[in-house]
């Protein structure tokens, strides 16, 4: 390893890094932290660490110097469970997505991508809204409720090699299948890829399968705390 | 809002090192809890049998941190009340799926209270994963010595968290408590920028290190 590759090693460790710890400190935007733990399944190293943030916080939590609640509020609570205990079997379970560490990478398409993120995005092998951007390029504009933070699924058939563009956006990328290489390394299934704005890339698929990607782009809107955290680890 | 201006100026970016001591070290040792093992068991005990009296001890131990976490993230006092209930309700209703091999009772309830703040701040309902499901977690509980595998990974890592240097673990503090940008520490610290960057990243390649050191 030469040492442009460790410098770029240890940037992406930090990218994910700061991603974790936001997502573990509750700080970023839906669309994203969906893409960090549909990272998270896809990495077991991930998955370990975020358990150690997860930690973290529990040891934190009890470090809180401790505030009164108001009076009353245990009977509040006890009262409230009671309630809830009547009808309980008529209530809905509490939302249950269970992660999937180690999912198969090999078994992606865009009619099964990963979880979560398959919870989010229905069967799109025959969705109208794939738009052909270039010669082996697609693009699938995905909706999230409640947020204005653009987000696509690319399919990029094997070795494409996509025209040298810039970015508008601070962009994320979660690869799901296959692989892209550019300037800065090469990218495999559950890597996560940050092109800052205005910095211009010329990715190449892997030749040897579809590559698909999720990416995030923050666009022109300003964010309450999404990716500029992130990308406060980068700049400088 | 007296206790929220209070907790500002001990914000552990702008406070000194008295309030660093202050954060670390004091967990247990108050509110009749003798120890974590007694949290996870009070924990357990609400789940098997639905004991009231287990909950209470535990409420009385949460809910009052909880509460106090959140007016550090900024909430106001009288949502941080109502999510701190709110959040104590969720832990009774799911303590039955409560697994002391997978995590500690306070791992436990800071993602019940992480996510309880989030869904408060979120206005698209995005249902939040359940991070309490075993599949979650990486390793799967096969003996029953993962319990005691558990507590020790924590332990480390509080005993890493402790021998950390000052100034890192302020930075930790602060991206957890105050939702704090790295700019924002930057800020209110004085600090270069690149220096806050490089201080949590020292911190949290320390911590990680201490849990592959674990593995070996």
């Amino acid at each position: 390893m030469n040492e442009q590759n460790i410098t770029e090693k240890t940037k992406k460790d930090e990218v994910i890094g700061a991603l974790l710890l936001d997502y573990a400190a509750g700080a970023l935007e839906s669309p994203l932290e969906i893409l960090v733990e549909t990272h998270i399944s896809l990495n077991a190293a991930s998955a370990k660490q975020l358990r150690m943030l997860m930690q973290l916080g529990g040891i934190l939590l009890e470090e809180c110097e401790p505030v009164s609640l108001s009076e009353g509020a245990l009977d509040a609570v006890m009262a409230e469970i009671a309630r809830g205990e009547v009808d309980e079997q008529t209530a809905k379970q509490d939302n249950v997505v269970a992660f999937t560490p180690s999912h198969e990478a090999k078994d992606v398409t865009v009619a099964h991508l990963p979880r979560p993120l398959a919870d989010y995005i229905p069967d799109l092998s025959c969705d109208k809204s794939w738009r052909k951007i270039s010669k082996g390029l697609s693009q699938c504009r995905i909706q999230f409720d409640g947020t204005d933070v653009e987000a696509n699924i690319y399919r990029i058939a094997p070795g494409t090699s996509i025209p040298v563009h810039s970015h508008e956006g601070t962009e994320v990328t979660l690869v799901l299948s296959g692989g892209f290489t550019d300037e800065t390394g090469a990218f495999g299934p559950g890597d996560i890829a940050i092109q800052e704005t205005g910095a211009t890339h010329k990715p190449v698929a892997d030749d040897d399968g579809e590559c698909i990607v999720f990416a995030i782009n923050e666009g022109n809107i300003r964010l309450a705390s999404p990716i500029g955290r992130v990308l406060s680890y980068l700049v400088n | 809002m007296e206790n929220l201006s209070d907790m500002r100026k001990n914000s552990l970016v702008s406070g000194g090192s008295s309030a660093f001591n202050t954060y670390m070290g004091t967990g247990i040792v108050n509110d009749n809890i003798n120890s974590r093992a007694e949290l996870d068991e009070l924990l357990v005990r609400v789940g098997r049998y639905k004991d009231k009296s287990a909950f209470a001890s535990l409420f009385s131990y949460f809910a009052p941190r909880i509460k106090s976490f959140l007016l550090r993230l900024g909430t106001d006092m009288s949502t941080a009340e109502e999510l701190a209930q709110e959040a104590m309700i969720m832990v009774w209703r799911r303590a039955e799926t409560f697994d002391p091999a997978q995590a500690g009772a306070s791992t436990w309830i800071f993602t019940i209270a992480r996510n309880k703040r989030i869904d408060r701040l979120r206005k698209d309902g995005r249902p939040l994963p359940d991070m309490l499901d075993p599949a979650m977690m990486p390793d799967q509980p096969e003996t029953g010595l993962e319990a005691v595998n558990r507590t020790q990974e924590e332990d480390k890592l509080r005993v890493a968290m402790k021998k950390l240097p000052e100034e890192q673990a302020k930075m930790i503090f602060a991206a957890y408590y105050e939702e704090k940008s790295h700019r924002e520490i930057s800020e209110e610290s004085g600090l270069p920028l690149g220096t806050v960057k490089s201080r949590i990243r020292l911190a949290l390649s320390r911590l990680r290190a201490n849990l592959d050191e674990h593995e070996r």
